[in-house]
């Protein structure tokens, strides 16, 4: 362990990984400010730029990215009440009013504090827990991926649907239907191509997700008529305030930090939960355990209401690293596309990977650390003028994030094909998103269709065509029992909507 | 059974999973495979069930209570904008990158209203200039561009 921590001391902190993170944050910071576009856009925006990239350097900018985001979303969300992401939401319920009442430099120093926070001590916990993890998953079988990846796709239904679940599964079906398009990874037989060349190879997963995501958050913003742009005045350096804390303030905040990155971390680590529930448990903890004089705060301006979900969803990024980097099973729709970008980097994720390429998993883990004071350092000075970048006007960025997009998936390819296909793609998943169906089952069931496929092949072929390895094995058994109480509380929540 | 914007794309994906499933059945397989425990048409088979179960579900079950009214949103603008990308992919080969990028941003930002010239150009021909110079130039990525190498910019 203590040799792939140097490996990975080495990789992160050279000055071009070092680059990347800054570039990373910044980059992140910039997308996840912009109403409509979260991680998951600001990370396929990234993937054609990391094409020629080493996997190492790559994922570090994406982390960086993502961290960037998620700080990105919390200034809108504080300085606005416009989250650019769902994750800081719940950052927004008191970070605003504390910027209402001129305090906005200080709502921001507190997000950043807690961000930093929160993202550190889960990198600990990372650092701590991954590798042991990774061992534990050693001992799995083909039977046992096969269930856990079947539970992180109903998890992550579950967890997306906001109390529509069949539609969730719906778009886990038609994801893993859109992965066996092309050739078959065994027979190399090809399928569904409708003998049209261009899906003999089946379809790119950037094009994918840039066509669900950036593209049709762009055509999002112009259909529902959304006014994403803000004066500059609105977020001048003279209404933002003072950026420094008191010895009182600090005190509040501590126990709030340890308390919620500690369940942030948990709350990520879990398939398909993520920032967004975090954020929502930590705030409505912190609530529930305090005073009834506190508690009136809450909503308000509550300094504590504030670190809650700060911290928590920054430790949940980082804990949602955790299955990506043992099991290779994303825990989160972004770490889903993170996924996909690790294996067309023809790495695969699981624990093979923290014995075999060590350079990558721990200069990710480093490079969080590296993120995260990245962030508190860089970042939170810059803020001011970050956040004029919130007074672009609808009319400029909408184009420019097509262009964007359909730039980054012709780069891949130089492929005409794939720009009709992906404008093609983004227009359903507009229809989609207005009927309420989620785009992040979708995602995760086409980036784990080939290796859901491949496992319950090697599953059924050593058990004779049997179906029995999943009560015969115990890892199954108990993944396969967590599925059906997955179900089975989807169903009692119908039930009781209906009932309501 | 009353019918809503749920229940119609329920049918949809219904009708999608039901010729999913008829075309996984029609997967030619080798022929010492067609019985085999699993074969190529296996999972796409498991796929195929599953997706019908679940839409059929949603077909009968949805209340539609979620729906938003179609009527009420930008439906021309999002399809000039469709058209518009559709257009950029249809050119960017015959007359190259930097040319098709500068007119699909300047119509685009033209069709969203932006009128002052300044900001259509300062927004779309650096834009394509210095992405064109960072992968031509720095990245060494080669973009076939017919009006550059007219130009004798690029050979």
């Amino acid at each position: 362990m203590i040799e792939g921590l140097m490996i990975g001391i080495n990789t992160a902190f050279s000055g071009y990984n070092i680059i990347m993170v800054m570039m990373g944050c910044f980059a992140g910071t910039i997308i996840g400010m912009l109403p409509g576009l979260g991680p998951m856009s600001a990370i396929a925006l990234m993937i054609p730029i990391t094409y020629g990239f080493d996997p190492a350097s790559a994922m570090i900018l994406m982390a960086g990215v993502y961290y960037g985001a998620i700080f990105g979303g919390s200034t809108s969300s504080i300085l606005i009440n416009a989250p650019g992401v769902a994750g800081t939401v719940s950052s927004s319920f008191d970070g605003y009013p504390m910027a209402k009442n001129g305090q906005a430099g200080k709502a921001l120093a507190i997000a950043a504090y807690a961000s930093f926070s929160g993202g550190t001590i889960a990198a600990l916990f990372l650092l701590v827990a991954a590798p042991q993890l990774a061992k534990v998953s050693l001992s799995f079988q083909s039977a046992d991926y096969f269930a856990l990846m079947c539970v992180g796709l109903l998890s992550i239904a579950a967890f997306a649907s906001k109390g529509q679940f069949l539609k969730a599964m719906i778009m886990t079906a038609f994801g893993l239907a859109l992965a066996t398009v092309g050739q078959d990874s065994l027979s190399d037989i090809t399928r569904f191509h409708f003998d049209n060349i261009n899906l003999m190879d089946g379809i790119s997963f950037v094009l994918l997700v840039m066509a669900t995501f950036a593209m049709s958050e762009a055509f999002m913003i112009i259909f529902k008529k959304m006014d994403v742009s803000f004066s500059a005045s609105d977020v001048s350096k003279e209404k933002l305030g003072s950026i420094k804390l008191s010895k009182s303030e600090v005190k509040e905040m501590v126990p709030v930090v340890g308390r919620t990155s500690v369940l942030g971390f948990l709350v990520g680590v879990l398939p398909g939960a993520g920032a967004t529930i975090a954020s929502f448990l930590a705030w409505g903890f912190e609530r529930s355990i305090a005073k009834a004089k506190e508690k009136l705060k809450f909503g308000k301006g509550s300094i504590k209401g504030l670190a809650a979900p700060e911290t928590a969803n920054n430790a949940a990024c980082t804990g949602s690293f955790v299955p990506l980097l043992t099991l290779g099973i994303p825990g989160s729709g972004t770490t889903a596309v993170m996924l996909g970008a690790l294996l067309s980097f023809g790495v695969q994720p699981g624990p093979r990977l923290y014995i075999e390429q060590p350079e990558i998993f721990w200069s990710i883990i480093i490079s969080m650390y590296i993120g995260n004071v990245v962030l508190l350092v860089l970042n939170l000075p810059l803020i001011p003028y970050i956040a004029r970048i919130l007074a672009i006007p609808k009319n400029l960025l909408v184009p420019l994030v097509l262009f964007f997009s359909v730039t980054g998936v012709y780069l891949i390819s130089f492929n005409s094909f794939d720009i009709y296909f992906m404008a093609v793609v983004a227009l359903i998943s507009l229809v989609l998103r207005i009927l309420n169906y989620p785009m992040p089952p979708l995602i995760l069931g086409f980036i784990l269709g080939g290796m859901l496929e491949k496992n319950l092949r090697r599953a059924l072929l050593i058990n004779d065509g049997s179906f029995s390895f999943m009560w015969e094995r115990p890892i199954s058994l108990t993944l396969f029992i967590i599925m059906i109480v997955i179900i089975l509380l989807q169903i009692y929540q119908g039930i009781q909507k209906k009932q309501s | 059974m009353t019918i809503n914007y749920t229940k119609i794309s329920a049918l949809v994906f219904l009708l999608i999973f039901l010729v999913y499933s008829y075309l996984a059945g029609e997967i030619e397989v080798f022929a010492f495979d067609e019985h085999a425990d699993f074969n190529a048409r296996t999972f796409p088979k498991f796929i195929s069930y599953l997706g019908i179960v679940v839409s059929f579900l949603t077909l009968v079950l949805s209340r539609g209570e979620d729906d938003e009214p179609f009527g009420q949103f930008e439906w021309l603008k999002v399809f000039v904008l469709f058209v518009l990308v559709f257009t950029y992919g249809v050119i960017i080969k015959s007359v190259g990158f930097f040319l098709s990028t500068n007119l699909f941003l300047l119509v685009s930002y033209y069709y969203l209203g932006v009128r002052s010239y300044k900001v259509l150009l300062f927004c779309s021909f650096p834009v394509a200039a210095s992405l064109q110079f960072m992968l031509h130039g720095l990245l060494d990525v080669y973009i076939r561009d017919p009006f550059l190498e007219f130009l004798g910019v690029i050979s």
